[in-house]
Parts: C-alpha cells; sequence; structure tokens
C-alpha cells in the first residue's frame, strides 16, 4: 500500500510514486534509462520481443557487404499521375459506427502512408484523432486473415461461392426463413442499398444490427423526449457553460474530433480582455474531457440519474420550465455537494441559449431524455446542439441481437452471416458461441483470425477500408465517397462487395456505389461523382438539422416509472472503452497499444481503476492483481490506484484479452466482458478481492522526469509551478503578466538572464518555432501517433517501456496539482525536442552528430552518432531517445509498408529526437525554391500540429512578425519551459488558464 | 542522337528522383526503330511479359542522404556535373565520387558549376573562360544559398 508522506500544500505530482517517493520513481528520475543497456530481453521474451517489433515496423535493405549490387525497376507502362518520389493525396472517409471522418491519404508511389483530416469534411475539418491515425498500420497488420478458410483450413473464394450457391437456393425458395446475418451498425447509402436488396431477395431473413459500444441511449432518450430518434451534434463553439454528465465528449464519445474543435475555439484565450468558456464534468472515472474542467465532481456513475434530478430542481427554482419534481421521483435525490449545484444551476441558467449539458452514452435513455428537457428549457437546443435525422442510419439495437441469439439456442436459424463483427468477444455475456454451435451452416466475414472465426465454418477475409470502394454519411448527412488507396493486399472483400455476392449481384462495388449515387444526383451524376471523390464530401448533402419540439406529457408519463439503481455502499464496476483499443478494433495495432493512456499512462495492458480510499478500503495495492467476481463468471486484472476517480468504483475497458491470432493483442491485458451482462455498462453485485500478487505494469507517467541537476523532491516542488504555468481567467485578468513571473526573473541581472555561451544570431532567413497552447491541449495522443506514423517511430514491446525505453518523440506530461489525493486538478502538457538554440545537447557529443542548422533546428545525424547518449543525459527536458536495439530488424514486408521513406528508419545504437519534421521543411523549401517563391506562413505544417483538433500546436517562421507562431509567442502567456536555463528554446507554451465560477472555491 | 535527358527521365525537374523510365517509354521508338536488335533483347522481353526491367543501379548515395534532383536542375546544375558524359558511355559509368566531400565542394562555391537553365541537360556544356563572372551572376540572380547544414541532406 503506497504510504504518503510529506504532504505538502498545494503541489504538482505526476504519480502517486513521486507523491509517496517509491524506489521506482528515484530509479526513473536518476536514471533516465534504467537497467542494464545492452543485455537482451531473455531468452523466451527475446522470442516474444521480436515478434511484437515483426507487427510494428525496417527499411529492406542489402546489409553485409561493402558495395551491394541494387536493382532499379522501374514501371513497364507508367500509370497516369504518379511521378516516383512526389506523394499524391486522395481523399476517402473512414466510418466510424454510424459518423464518419472524412480524410486526405498520402499515398507514395500507390502505397498510402500517412492519414491526415480532410478540411473540407465536417466532422474532421482538417483534423483527425489518434484512432483514424493509427488506423493505417491496421491495413498493415501482418496477422490480417489472408485467405478464405474453411473449419479452420485454407479455402478459396470459389468454394465458398460454390457452397453458397447451395444455399442460396434453399433460401429463394423459402424467401431466407432460417437466414440470420449479424452486423454492425452502418450509415452508408450503398450498404443501406444492398441491406434492402438483402430484404427483398430473402424477405423472412433477419438483419441484426449492434455495437459493443453504441449510443443507443442517447437515441432512446430522444424517443422518449420527442417521439422520434434524432442525432444529436453538439456546437461547443457556441456554448459558454458546459455540463458533461459521465460524457468523454472530447475522446471517447461519438464526433469526438468535432466536439473537441469546437470546444477548444471556445477555451481559446488570446488576452486578458478574452472571455472563455467553463466546463462542468460530473464523472466516475477521470477522462480526457474530466482532465480539461474548471470544476470537477467525481461520483459514481450510478448517482448521476439523482444529480441531474436535483439539478434540474435547482434549475427550477430559478425559473427555468422543467419537467416537476413529481415525475422526478425515481430518479433520486442528490444530497451532497449543495453549493456546486447551486452554482451550477445559476450558471447555466445566466447562459441561457449558450449553454449545453451532455450526457455519456453510458447513462440510460431516461437520463438522456430528461438531458433534452433541460437542454430545451435552457433554450439550448437547436442553438448549442442541434438535432439530424437518423431515418438512413442503420442503428444498432442490442435488444435484438439478444432476441436472435436464444432464437439461435432454440435451433430456429440454419444459417448465421456475420459480417464484420465480434460476437463471440463482445457479446460474450449472451453466450454467443454456444448458441452458433446450434447453427448449422455459420458464415462470418472479418479481418483477423479472431474470437468468432475460430468459432465459424467459413471465415472470409475483409478488406481494410483504404482497400474498398464505398460511401459514408456523417453525423450531419455529410456524403463521402470511400476510395481505396491501394488494391486489397490480400484475397479480401468488403462487406459492400461480400452481400453482393451472397445476393448474385454482378456490378462491381465501384459501380454498385456509383449507381447509388446517381439515385440523389440525377443531372450531372458523373461530374459530380468526380468532384465528390476529389474534394472527399459531395457539396450540399449534409441535412438541415431538424426543429425538435418536446412532448411533455410523453416525457413525464416515461420518466415517472423510472427508476435508477443506486446503493452508496455497493462497489459499482463501469465498463469504458479504452483509449488504446476502443473495442478492441485497435487491439493488434501496436502504436495504439504502446501510446500511454493520457489518464492512467498505462501502455499495453487494461487495468482496473479505483480510488485511493477505495484500494485502502478493500486492502488493494496498486499493482495487484484482484479478481472480481458476479457469482457466475470471475476475471482477473491488475488495480490501478487512480487519483480523481470515484470512491466505491471500479473502471474497466475492453479490447484486451483477446484471442484473435494477434501478436499485439493476444498478449496485452485481461478480457473483462465475461463478468457484464449484454445490455448493460455497469453492475454493482460483485465481489472484489485482491490476490496479493504485485505485477508490473509498463506506465510512462514516471519516465523523462525533468530533473534539474538531481534536486531534492522539495526543490522539485517549488520548480513545477515553473514548468506547467497556469492561473485563472480572473487572476490573469488583474495580472495578464503571471507568466512571466517565474524562477527566470529571480536570477536575471540587469534584466537578462545570464548564458554560459555567447548567442549565435539566427536572424536571417526562415527560423522554426512552435508554440504550444496548453489552455486547449486535452492530452488526447492524437499528436503523438501522428508523429509515430509521420516519422517512422518504432514499437519497442513492453518489455521495453518498462525500462524506460519507449521511443514516442511527444510524450504528453500529466501533472496532478493540489493536496486532495483523491480528487486533484489536472494539467497537460506535450513536451518534444525544444530545439534550443543553445542546445546543452550538442556541447557533450564527442562526435558532432547533434548539431544546429542555420535556421534554428537542433539536428540529428544518425549516420554520425555512436551512442554514447552524454546528449540524453544533458538534455533538460529528457526528450532525446535511443534506440536500445535493432527495434525494426524483424519487420515484415507489408508492416514495412508504412513506413515514410522521406524518413529515414533508425539503426540500433542510434540517438533520435523530434525533428520540427524536417522532411516537411524540406520539402516545402525545396518546392518554393524551384518555383522562385517564398514560403508562406502555412506552408510548412508539422505532423502534430496538422493533426491536432484542439489546435494547441502551432508551427512556423519565427522569423516572420506576421506568422501565426509568431503573434502567439507575443502573447502575455508565453513562456519558455525551464526558460531560467536561457537556452533560447524554439518550442515555448502558452500558460494554462482556469475558469473556476467565483462561488466554487478550487 | 541529341534526346534530351529529360524525355526519359521525366521526374528531374519536380521530384526527389530522376526516375528511370517505364519500358513504355522505350517503346515510344523502339517499336520500330531497331526492334530486332540483340541491345534491345530485355527491353522487349519486358515489354512483351509485362515484367519490369532490372536496371543495375550505378549512381547511388546512402539511404540516409536525401538527394533532390529538382533542387539541382533547378538551379543550374546541369546533369554532367555528378553524371558525366552519360551520352559518350556505352555502359554508363560513376565518373565523380558521389562522396559528402564532394558534394559539399560545390555547396560552399556554387559559382563554376552553374550554367543558365535552358543548358542544364546540355551534354556539350563547358564553362567557358568567363565562368567565374556568369557563374557568380547566376548564384545572384536566383538567390542560390546551397545548404551546408546537415539537414540539407539528412532526416
Amino acid at each position: 500500500m503506497i504510504e504518503i508522506k510529506n504532504k505538502k500544500g498545494k503541489q504538482y505530482w505526476k504519480s502517486l510514486n513521486e507523491l509517496a517517493d517509491t524506489p521506482q520513481f528515484n530509479t526513473f528520475l536518476q536514471e533516465e534509462f534504467p537497467g542494464g543497456t545492452d543485455e537482451l530481453p531473455s531468452a523466451i521474451s527475446r522470442k516474444k520481443f521480436l515478434s511484437l517489433m515483426g507487427a510494428s515496423m525496417a527499411l529492406a535493405g542489402l546489409a553485409g557487404c561493402r558495395r551491394p549490387v541494387e536493382k532499379i525497376l522501374p514501371y513497364v507502362a507508367a500509370p497516369e499521375n504518379i511521378i516516383p518520389g512526389i506523394p499524391n493525396y486522395y481523399a476517402t472517409s473512414i466510418p466510424f459506427g454510424v459518423n464518419a471522418l472524412g480524410v486526405v491519404v498520402e499515398s507514395h508511389e500507390g502505397r498510402p502512408t500517412k492519414i491526415e483530416g480532410n478540411e473540407k469534411h465536417s466532422s474532421s475539418l482538417g483534423k483527425a484523432d489518434a484512432f483514424t491515425q493509427a488506423s493505417i498500420l491496421n491495413l498493415y497488420d501482418p496477422d490480417r486473415a489472408q485467405i478464405p478458410a474453411l473449419n479452420g483450413n485454407e479455402s478459396t473464394w470459389d468454394a465458398f461461392s460454390e457452397d453458397w450457391a447451395k444455399l442460396k437456393e434453399q433460401y429463394s425458395q423459402n424467401k431466407g426463413k432460417g437466414l440470420i446475418v449479424i452486423s454492425n451498425s452502418f450509415n452508408s447509402p450503398s450498404l443501406l442499398r444492398t441491406k434492402k436488396l438483402f430484404s427483398k431477395t430473402f424477405p423472412k431473413a433477419q438483419w441484426i444490427v449492434y455495437d459493443a459500444v453504441n449510443d443507443e441511449n442517447i437515441y432512446n432518450g430522444l424517443h422518449i423526449a420527442t417521439g422520434k430518434k434524432y442525432q444529436p451534434v453538439y456546437h461547443f463553439d457556441k456554448a459558454d457553460v458546459v455540463l458533461s454528465l459521465d460524457a468523454d465528449f472530447m475522446q471517447l464519445e461519438s464526433n469526438s474530433v468535432s466536439n473537441t474543435i469546437g470546444f477548444s475555439s471556445k477555451r481559446r484565450v488570446d488576452n486578458e480582455n478574452d472571455s472563455m468558456n467553463r466546463l462542468y464534468a460530473v464523472e466516475s472515472s477521470l477522462s480526457v474531457t474530466g482532465s480539461m474542467a474548471d470544476h470537477r465532481l467525481r461520483i459514481q456513475n450510478s448517482q448521476i440519474p439523482s444529480f441531474i434530478a436535483t439539478l434540474a430542481n435547482e434549475l427550477r427554482k430559478l425559473g427555468n420550465n422543467i419537467i416537476s419534481s413529481s415525475n422526478l421521483k425515481g430518479f433520486g435525490h442528490y444530497k451532497e455537494n449543495k453549493q456546486f449545484l447551486k452554482v451550477l444551476a445559476k450558471d447555466l441558467t445566466k447562459a441561457k441559449g449558450k449553454s449545453l449539458i451532455v450526457a455519456g452514452r453510458n447513462q440510460s435513455a431516461e437520463i438522456h431524455a430528461l438531458v433534452f428537457a433541460i437542454n430545451e428549457s435552457l433554450k439550448n437546443n437547436n442553438k448549442t446542439v442541434s438535432y439530424y435525422s437518423t431515418d438512413e442510419m442503420v442503428l444498432s439495437n442490442k435488444n435484438n441481437l439478444f432476441h436472435a441469439v436464444s432464437k439461435m439456442k432454440n435451433n430456429e436459424y440454419s444459417t448465421c452471416v456475420i459480417l464484420g463483427a465480434n460476437p463471440v468477444y463482445d457479446a460474450v455475456n449472451l453466450d454467443f458461441k454456444n448458441a452458433l454451435t446450434k447453427v448449422k451452416h455459420t458464415i462470418f466475414l472479418g479481418s483477423h483470425a479472431d474470437e468468432t472465426a475460430q468459432a465459424v465454418n467459413w471465415h472470409l477475409p475483409e478488406s481494410h477500408v483504404l482497400e474498398s470502394w464505398g460511401d459514408t454519411r456523417s453525423f450531419d448527412g455529410t456524403y463521402s465517397i470511400i476510395q481505396p488507396l491501394i488494391a486489397p493486399l490480400f484475397d479480401t472483400k468488403s462487406m459492400g462487395e461480400f452481400v453482393s455476392i451472397l445476393l448474385g449481384n454482378d456490378d462491381t462495388y465501384h459501380d454498385f456505389t456509383k449507381k447509388t449515387f446517381k439515385t440523389f444526383n440525377a443531372s450531372n451524376s458523373g461530374s459530380k461523382w468526380r468532384k465528390a471523390l476529389h474534394d472527399g464530401v459531395l457539396s450540399g448533402s449534409s441535412y438541415k438539422s431538424k426543429k425538435t419540439k418536446l412532448k411533455a406529457s410523453r416525457l413525464a408519463q416515461n420518466l415517472k416509472t423510472y427508476s435508477a439503481n443506486f446503493d452508496e455502499e455497493a462497489i459499482e464496476i463501469t465498463l469504458l472503452p479504452s483509449n488504446s483499443t476502443f473495442d478492441g478494433s485497435y487491439s493488434n495495432n501496436g502504436w495504439m497499444m504502446e501510446s500511454s493512456d493520457p489518464i492512467t499512462k498505462v501502455t499495453w495492458e487494461n487495468v482496473a481503476q479505483i480510488s485511493l480510499s477505495t484500494a485502502k478500503k478493500l486492502g488493494i495495492a496498486n499493482e495487484e492483481i484482484i479478481t472480481i467476481n458476479n457469482g457466475i463468471n470471475s476475471i482477473s486484472i491488475p488495480a490501478w490506484i487512480m487519483p480523481g476517480h470515484a470512491d466505491n468504483s471500479i473502471t474497466l475497458t475492453m479490447g484486451y484479452g483477446r484471442n484473435m491470432n494477434g501478436r499485439i493483442a493476444d498478449s496485452a491485458g485481461a478480457n473483462i466482458l465475461p463478468i457484464f451482462s449484454f445490455s448493460a455498462t455497469s453492475i454493482s453485485n460483485a465481489s472484489i478481492t485482491g490476490t496479493g500478487t504485485i505485477v508490473n505494469i509498463a506506465s510512462t507517467q514516471d519516465h523523462h522526469g525533468m530533473d534539474l541537476e538531481r534536486l531534492a523532491k522539495d526543490a522539485i516542488q517549488e520548480r513545477l509551478p515553473d514548468i506547467v504555468r497556469e492561473s485563472s481567467l480572473d487572476d490573469y485578468q488583474s495580472n495578464p503578466d503571471f507568466a512571466k513571473q517565474y524562477a527566470e526573473k529571480t536570477i536575471e541581472k540587469d534584466g537578462k538572464l545570464p548564458s554560459m555561451w555567447e548567442r549565435h544570431k539566427y536572424d536571417t532567413g526562415y527560423q522554426w518555432g512552435m508554440a504550444i497552447d496548453l489552455n486547449v491541449c486535452n492530452g488526447c495522443n492524437a499528436c503523438s501517433i501522428a508523429c509515430q506514423s509521420e516519422n517512422n517511430i518504432p514499437v519497442v514491446g513492453k518489455e521495453e517501456v518498462e525500462k524506460g525505453r519507449e521511443m514516442s518523440w511527444i510524450r504528453i506530461d500529466r501533472y496532478f496539482k493540489g493536496d486532495d489525493i483523491d480528487n486533484p486538478e489536472i494539467a497537460l502538457q506535450p513536451v518534444g525536442c525544444q530545439h534550443c538554440e543553445m542546445a546543452p545537447c550538442e556541447a557533450v557529443c564527442p562526435v558532432a552528430a547533434t548539431t544546429h542548422d542555420d535556421e534554428g533546428l537542433n539536428t540529428m545525424v544518425y549516420n554520425r552518432c555512436i551512442g554514447t547518449r552524454y546528449c540524453a543525459n544533458n538534455c533538460p527536458y529528457k526528450v532525446r531517445r535511443f534506440n536500445f536495439h535493432n527495434y525494426t530488424k524483424d519487420m515484415p514486408e507489408v508492416v514495412q509498408m508504412a513506413q515514410n521513406p522521406d524518413v529515414t528508419v533508425r539503426f540500433r545504437g542510434v540517438m533520435e529526437k523530434c525533428t520540427y519534421c524536417v522532411q516537411r521543411i524540406k520539402k516545402a523549401e525545396i518546392t518554393a525554391k524551384n518555383d522562385n517563391v517564398e514560403l508562406n506562413d502555412g506552408d510548412v505544417i508539422a505532423a502534430c500540429q496538422q493533426t491536432c483538433p484542439s489546435e494547441a500546436i502551432v508551427f512556423g517562421n519565427i522569423n516572420d512578425p506576421n506568422s501565426k507562431v509568431s503573434k502567439l509567442k507575443e502573447q502575455n502567456k508565453n513562456y519558455l519551459l525551464l526558460g531560467e536555463l536561457n537556452l533560447g528554446t524554439r518550442t515555448s507554451y502558452l500558460a494554462k488558464l482556469r475558469n473556476p465560477h467565483p462561488e466554487l472555491n478550487s | 542522337m541529341n534526346i534530351d535527358c529529360r524525355y526519359c527521365h521525366t521526374g528531374v525537374e519536380e521530384s526527389n528522383y530522376a526516375s528511370i523510365p517505364p519500358t513504355q517509354t522505350c517503346m515510344n521508338c523502339h517499336k520500330v526503330v531497331k526492334n530486332d536488335s540483340e541491345k534491345l533483347a530485355e527491353v522487349n522481353k519486358s515489354w512483351e511479359n509485362n515484367t519490369p526491367i532490372e536496371w543495375v543501379r550505378i549512381h547511388k548515395v546512402p539511404d540516409y542522404a536525401y538527394f533532390n534532383h529538382s533542387a539541382h536542375i533547378n538551379v543550374g546544375v546541369g546533369c554532367s556535373s555528378c553524371h558525366g558524359r552519360v551520352d559518350q558511355m556505352d555502359v554508363v559509368y560513376q565518373v565523380e565520387s558521389l562522396s559528402m566531400g564532394w558534394c559539399l565542394d560545390c555547396h560552399r562555391n556554387p559559382a563554376p558549376h552553374l550554367r543558365p537553365l535552358d543548358q542544364v541537360t546540355d551534354m556539350n556544356w563547358l564553362p567557358n573562360t568567363h565562368q567565374i563572372e556568369i557563374g557568380a551572376k547566376l548564384v545572384k540572380e536566383r538567390d542560390i544559398t546551397p545548404p551546408e547544414d546537415c539537414t540539407g541532406c539528412h532526416r
């Protein structure tokens, strides 16, 4: 059990280990890379290590001889529009449930390498999240199913077609009786058309749609309130006061990219006269969104009904016309935090029409109905939130699967076709696997030989979205064409193609999609198609939002009968998708698996998040394996004590403990789904016991700590406020220069900081610099994955991460603040190379492998580096990463295709770090020079900057006073990290602001 | 024959790579010109079988050096300055060392090696007696400041 010593006043701390001053933390502080440097991973684990590498990274080189003969293989007939060496960019769309993110994909000689958001697409606006960035690696996953299999044996599509022809004949005669299809939800005009054709061909067949992670409660809630299922789209850019009820709208909820863009636009503050939004978060587990909150209340999930009902009462007291309290009796009454509720109600009312309440998908339909009613009374509906038609969406309905499974068990189906879904894994609580055994013919289209594939007769391999034709609509109806970036790497078919095969449709899916397009573009279809294909969106295709109407009596009737289950003493266990693997779709993705969770900072596995108080109460230690038993099933998972987590509550994440023949996925984490019931995302009747076994969790939170001169801990505490500078909006207004009044002030002489060397002048040409706005950064990890994809950063495996050897060029430091260990404030800070003009790393390199260029870049010359690691040792920011092993050596050929050809793949024994995307800078400079023009602001965009949905990262020429980055650096909130060292860092930070309500302290 | 280098090496003005021509380009002429020549056996084989010709690479810099053809062609560094008189070679061979020192010699003092843009692909071009002045003028006109920093080539 962690004992907290030296508890002091408001202080910053990165982890409980630091706060408790444990030996582990000191090891990481004093040795940047603890553990032996040259021992290879142990024999057994070495094998595992190598196979991991295989899934995630090596440039094919002919090593060995001095002057190998290299062959050049040109095209026989050159394809149109390809100039070797110059990438092409194609717009396409990546579906995510019933939403889609428009993207632009970079393709090198026909090989897609990098995904970016599409500026013209309404859900993306040029930005992308970590999942979208990482989906390129899913395409090159060597563990993908490559050929059809029958009962586990290799087979062919022809054999399947023959088999299906017999079945088809039978079902054509009986109109599809006994035939069931199970798929995930979708929002695609062409897939909808195939579904309709399917129903026409087999009218008695059933098509069941479900998602493990779904928004059913939201739609059902709106159905209760308005009589119709609508798709809400939030406009955070219009909301001054936001209340999130267990809604991680900037990360795990739907449409998170668009939400983040909107939220950060209201969060950004340019000067002391600017205003900013205020976020209240009420949640059980600390979320990305919660970490941004000005006021955060940690309560059990099951207390949210009583909280919202009590808030409704407070709002009514202020004259808002809200459903009467007699109808909300079943919600319970929330008795604590009266002041919080009062102030919140006042704030929401004051911002009428400019406030917004958002509830998370785990909350019941009744909560969503009530939230709609409150938004209605606050006049927010159709202002800060719009509602769109769901008519074309094929929505998840878990209930249907539930009924279908019981019918399956009753032998009512003779053929089951599963399209892309993985019910054996995520409907484990329905005992789906067993139900399948009662079906004679089972057919599965899926990308991996996963849990479901292992339980069926026919496993047909599924194409990746970047290999397919198709179409999508996003939440607001924006239509996009999915176009393939590459022909299928393996013998695979997309869902659309597959259903066409089942129906005997002769059209290619490209033609089919085009015909669908014609149905709503009768005139000029051809030119419109080409334009939509080029732009990635069909202009004018978004819907008009629907004017919703609250049906008060219907609402009252429904809410009256609702009864919330709340038992204060019972420990609730809540299920969430994972920030790394989501629902399991990214389980075999090395980038995502190794990305440290934005909140827990854990990599390579899932953990049971629990508050310190509750862990104490249960006698559970941090990193101790606990077993959770619901009376039927039992799971084992390490506990992770999480400051900010609600008491009497445990949060588990799905997407781990896979059995999918994936070299990354199968070794990672625990499958926690068996203890949940199929329809609920929370249970409260389980027994929780510690096992006494403590395990190592690969968490990066204590790695790369900035320990100046190995100062004592107390001194670090004094300096941390220097590192993450923050203030409140009110204090900023009265003291606009707060960010300038830190350590450097105290050591200035004659208004200047002392310097070790005479400064080199960088005042001509392009001078590159970056500004990172801590006020809008929510730590979502998109920058980190974008960097990994752009810069060929290897995946190193859990064992290496435990030693602090993760290679990520941008780490996101997470600091807790405050003396309340159970409920601290959070500050996040992305840290990459700061590109010091007087770089300490350069002075100590014995071989000049790291030097400065005339544009102010701190460069890293891999071919000179001999691996002394002196530079990393001397870097005050701890941003240098060392290749302890040849992490890319055994990378399968197919994974090599994900590599960016513009960036060197590093070898063992070489140091690397953020280059400010020098390949992008040089490309832009050469192109401009070839055209004999100057670069404009915005011509060079770093990968992290390009994807950041918060637009927290701005990069550009600081020698141009009118560039965006120069303007940011002129702000009074601008400060340099460890500025007192006077290193002339090119990256600067804009101090964080919080916007607490004056009537609520802390 | 006086075929311009760019007839085959089409990417040279825009891309890192000059690009090796597709067989198709050879066949533009050789479908009719000396089609039965033994020297064209590989080309014909490629065209008939739809398989790429396996050219042996002669000019190479290491993987960690990102040489860019377009950056040189567009400022007046001629093909023959690095590749020699390819037009007079029976079999292409390497004329210059292509070492980093050799690159830097020119990057530090480009004037002696620059020519007017319209003569970049001229194989017969030789510096004339006024090269130093002409070169200096070209440097000024096009603001030629070749990078001497590592990032110029290493990324």
